[in-house]
């Protein structure tokens, strides 16, 4: 028996005791921490070795001082909680860290026997069941934006209910428009009085500009290594393209990923030149599936070529008047709105990144973006480029057919 | 005819146009077409649209962006049809949301108008407010409410057909538009603010627990197959659960299938909202008729609750033939003739086709009688039959005061575990053997059935001891049976009926996982016609 199995087993063994489980799933945050930092695999760039290590510290921290943080969803705006040096915890990251640690059939088995719905989205009923556990210690604050996914008010507003924590919702209009950017400007300036009452201390504007401006630079670094991708083989694992939503998401705006990004384009301009044939994933990259592991990472064959969703936002944001610039950068995601304005980005991306193939990966219960599968599928074709759609789920492993997964994929990239 | 889905959709626009707007409805069984153009595990009502849009090939379609399928189904159908719009539906309904929504209708006209080249006249739109303009009467305190996802007119109409409580739609197809356009200087915008302060759906940021009053008699809670929103409030009122609450779940273009209305129809009379009628018990013998999915089941008891005979035979093509065939056997053993019975009670989900029954009561009503009757400590019935699986909650004086059921899939039934066999190459009673010491202790991760059979397909190609696929198969009807049974609360004892119960394994592995025995009557699957047969001679 390996030792994340023991380590998984003992989690389970435990879960009538929230406390220690805390505690346990706290010495695997420290252990995987210092694992990352004395054990570095050579075949993983610097600048992925330095986000690897700030993801699992981020959750680390956040989870051990849930007193200065925030619980939030990967599109919230958490500019307001950088500025304010405000922990941010999104759901998605954890829900991924326990799949990690094998435990999220556990949680999403306590989710559902709580009453959600089996076909509701993996990575909420895996927080769900955690904080139904109470596992998850209660943070001071919760914020949520309703863009993109259909789960994030209904969570949020259960487990603030459940928790008795101050909840924002953000209403982010799908269409834009000059009154739509008043409407979600508004809300800013509200969530921002709600974090000074809730934390007891002021947002200072001039540092929520300077983060605004950070994010910016950073932005600009991301559209330079876009520049590189398709020429050169950077990403080793599917793993680090996730990781790097912390970087494009969550954690945007701050020093530490700006420093990720200068190190990333450095990395890229001395990678390896490109060879065998490379994949665009679109939405998710299922992480946890043995045929894509298996056959992605740290592959020479098959190269990850990067995936839509960190690159929803790739404009400026109006740095004089930050709370209007990130209302505009909210309705403006690729995201949100009419499928098109997502088609448009992965056609845009595509035409930069001059990837072999497109595998889209529906992960069960996201409907937003299994809805454009075809849509998709019928601009691949337009391009000219192979597409492959599979179902299966990115958290909860029970639901992906390995089998059928691996037939198809193996004919997929015999096909390229 | 214009084609909407959102009760937030705004009508009276349509209708001042001299337009008619038609509610679209999603009832077929096949999304043949629909699954051609959208992802197969998006939610069936939108893909049910779809389909409804292509079969009856309608032109004119408005929707809302009210949640991620909705906004999908609108991305598909844009080049498809000659008209369609998209409203923005705000979540909040402060005085920029309003402003917002407004700005969403003047666009839809404008659309509309340069589409049909007709003009719109506001006098119009006000006549037709002030027709809808009165106020709601006043509910009687006696109600009954129906909240979650959409449900079909035809089982509302069933609900308020089958019970003596007022019924209180709060679902998406609740007629509730009534207005009180006051600021008649800005029609549209006070059009616009009445339309978002409709009782709130739940991708709504608005807090909705004021919908919830405690003299309500209960609530039925509704979900459809692969939407997000409403499980979240139905797990939110199951925790405080101080109101009976029942929850269904629909894949919207079969809610009116035999399995949901024995649901409601059972939770109605657990709540003593459906009112049975009272027969006066008279002597001689009384008749429980059980017609299941695989067996059909008698039982015929005296006016001292005495068993005299029982049968059990599998149901047939037709569920009539196997009654009548169940019912002369039964007869026979008994030495009796038809005219010897009194009454005729039955249960199951034939018993809707059993035309010499007197009366029809659901199974789990039934289930629950006949349990308290062999055992009266008996607090929690499990009972698996051969397509569902339902766990049954009693009171101390054997009424049903809760229960669930499994939901459509044959995971964790008699089935389930038929499927296995077949695909094993042994037969059910082999699979019923204990196993209790296992080599390998295999878990099965797929509760589908079809997923899980791949599963054992490959543990059998892995040489897998046959033994141990066969204990996790049994474990994996357990744990389906104790999650049933997490949903209402563990309380002992236990009883486990149905076909299931005679599968030592699975009954071995649910105490295990209990952590309790289980009583197993002699017979566990004439329990839900023995409990007929008990309502039979008790006549209520």
């Amino acid at each position: 028996m390996d030792t994340v199995k023991i380590y998984t087993n003992i989690i389970k063994d435990n879960m009538d005791r929230p406390e220690k489980v805390n505690k346990l799933i706290n010495f695997g945050l420290t252990s995987a921490y210092y694992y990352v930092s004395f054990f570095k695999d050579k075949r993983i760039p610097r600048s992925l070795h330095y986000l690897n290590k700030y993801s699992i510290k981020s959750i680390k921290d956040s989870l051990a001082n849930p007193q200065n943080s925030a619980w939030v969803n990967l599109f919230a705006p958490s500019e307001f909680l950088i500025a304010m040096d405000i922990k941010p915890l999104f759901i998605e990251a954890y829900s991924s860290f326990m799949s990690g640690f094998f435990i999220e059939d556990y949680l999403i088995d306590t989710a559902e026997s709580r009453g959600m719905s089996n076909t509701l989205c993996s990575y909420h009923k895996t927080f769900i069941g955690a904080s139904e556990l109470n596992i998850l210690k209660k943070p001071k604050f919760m914020m949520t934006t309703s863009m993109i996914c259909d789960a994030n008010i209904p969570t949020f507003k259960y487990l603030s209910k459940k928790h008795g924590v101050p909840l924002y919702i953000i209403d982010i209009p799908y269409k834009y428009s000059k009154d739509a950017v008043v409407y979600v400007k508004k809300q800013l300036l509200e969530v921002a009085e709600k974090l000074e009452e809730v934390f007891n201390r002021k947002l200072d504007t001039d540092k929520l500009r300077e983060v605004v401006k950070t994010e910016n630079k950073t932005r600009a670094l991301m559209r330079e290594y876009l520049n590189y991708a398709g020429e050169k083989r950077s990403l080793p694992t599917m793993t680090f393209e996730m990781y790097m939503l912390f970087a494009s998401h969550v954690f945007i705006g701050s020093k530490e990923i700006l420093h990720f990004y200068e190190m990333l384009v450095e990395d890229i301009k001395r990678a390896p030149e490109k060879n065998g044939k490379s994949i665009f994933f679109i939405h998710l990259l299922p992480i946890f599936e043995k045929n894509f592991k298996d056959y992605f990472n740290f592959s020479d064959k098959f190269h990850i070529a990067g995936s839509d969703l960190n690159y929803d936002f790739l404009d400026e944001i109006d740095e004089n008047d930050p709370f209007k610039g990130i209302a505009e950068k909210l309705i403006l995601n690729s995201f949100n709105g009419e499928i098109n304005r997502k088609v448009a980005r992965i056609k845009e991306l595509i035409e930069k990144i001059k990837p072999d193939g497109i595998i889209q990966f529906c992960h069960l219960g996201c409907k937003q973006s299994m809805g454009g599968t075809f849509i998709i599928k019928n601009l691949a074709s337009e391009l000219g480029i192979p597409f492959l759609y599979l179902d299966g789920d990115c958290v909860d492993k029970r639901n992906n057919q390995e089998g059928q997964n691996r037939t198809r994929l193996e004919a997929f990239l015999e096909m390229l | 005819m214009i084609g909407y889905i959102c009760k937030y959709t705004p009508v009276e626009i349509i209708e001042a146009f001299g337009e008619e707007p038609v509610r679209l409805d999603s009832g077929y069984k096949s999304h043949e077409r629909a699954e051609a153009l959208i992802h197969s595990n998006m939610c069936s009502f939108a893909k049910g649209v779809l389909e409804n849009i292509i079969e009856n090939n309608i032109e004119e379609v408005i929707l809302t962006a009210c949640c991620d399928s909705i906004k999908r189904l609108y991305d598909v159908l844009k080049d498809k049809v000659k008209f369609i719009h998209l409203l923005d539906l705000p979540r909040k309904k402060d005085p920029l949301a309003i402003d917002l929504f407004y700005n969403e209708i003047i666009e839809f006209m404008e659309a509309y108008q340069a589409f049909k080249n007709k003009n719109f006249a506001e006098e119009n739109l006000l006549k037709i407010l002030e027709s809808k303009s009165f106020n709601k009467e006043k509910q009687s305190a006696e109600s009954i409410a129906i909240l979650g996802a959409r449900l079909k007119d035809d089982v509302i109409e069933k609900i308020i057909n089958s019970c003596t409580a007022n019924v209180i739609n709060f679902t998406c197809t609740a007629e509730e538009r009534v207005f009180n356009i006051e600021a008649k200087d800005n029609l549209l915008k006070s059009y616009a603010e009445s339309l978002l302060n409709l009782t709130p759906c739940m991708r709504m940021a608005e807090d909705r627990s004021k919908l919830i009053n405690k003299e309500l008699k209960g609530i039925i809670y509704n979900t459809i197959k692969f939407c997000d929103f409403y499980s979240y409030e139905y797990a939110e009122l199951k925790s405080k659960a101080d109101l009976p609450l029942l929850k269904i779940e629909t894949d919207y273009n079969d809610s009116n299938s035999g399995q949901i209305l024995t649901r409601i129809d059972a939770f109605l009379e657990s709540t003593g909202i459906k009112k049975m009628e009272k027969q006066r018990a008279k002597k001689g013998y009384f008749v429980g008729v059980d017609s299941g999915s695989t067996s059909t089941n008698v039982v015929i008891i005296d006016e001292n609750k005495n068993i005299i005979s029982y049968s059990i035979i599998p149901t047939g093509p037709k569920a009539l033939e196997s009654a009548f065939k169940a019912f002369e056997i039964a007869l026979n053993n008994a030495g009796l003739q038809e005219k010897d019975i009194t009454s005729i009670v039955a249960t199951g989900y034939g018993r809707v086709s059993i035309p010499f029954a007197d009366r029809i009561v659901t199974e789990i009503t039934c289930h629950g009688k006949g349990a308290f009757f062999i055992d009266n400590t008996v607090r929690t019935v499990i009972d698996i039959g051969g397509q569902d699986s339902k766990v049954i909650r009693l009171d101390d004086s054997g009424n049903v005061i809760d229960f669930v059921m499994n939901d459509k899939c044959s995971a964790g039934t008699g089935r389930f575990l038929e499927v296995m066999a077949r695909t094993l190459g042994i037969s059910i009673e082999e699979m019923a053997k204990v196993h209790k010491e296992v080599k390998e202790n295999i878990t099965i991760t797929s509760m589908c059935t079809v997923f899980a059979e791949s599963e054992v397909i490959s543990l059998i190609a892995q040489n897998k001891d046959q033994r141990d696929i066969i204990h996790a198969l049994n474990k994996a009807v357990a744990s389906k049976a104790v999650s049933l049974v997490d949903r209402i609360g563990r309380k002992g004892k236990y009883m486990m009926t149905g076909g299931v119960a005679k599968n030592q394994g699975v009954v071995y592995a649910i105490e295990s996982r209990l952590g309790e025995k289980l009583i197993i009557p002699f017979e566990p699957q004439i329990i839900g016609a023995l409990g007929a047969a008990l309502i039979s001679l008790e006549g209520k």
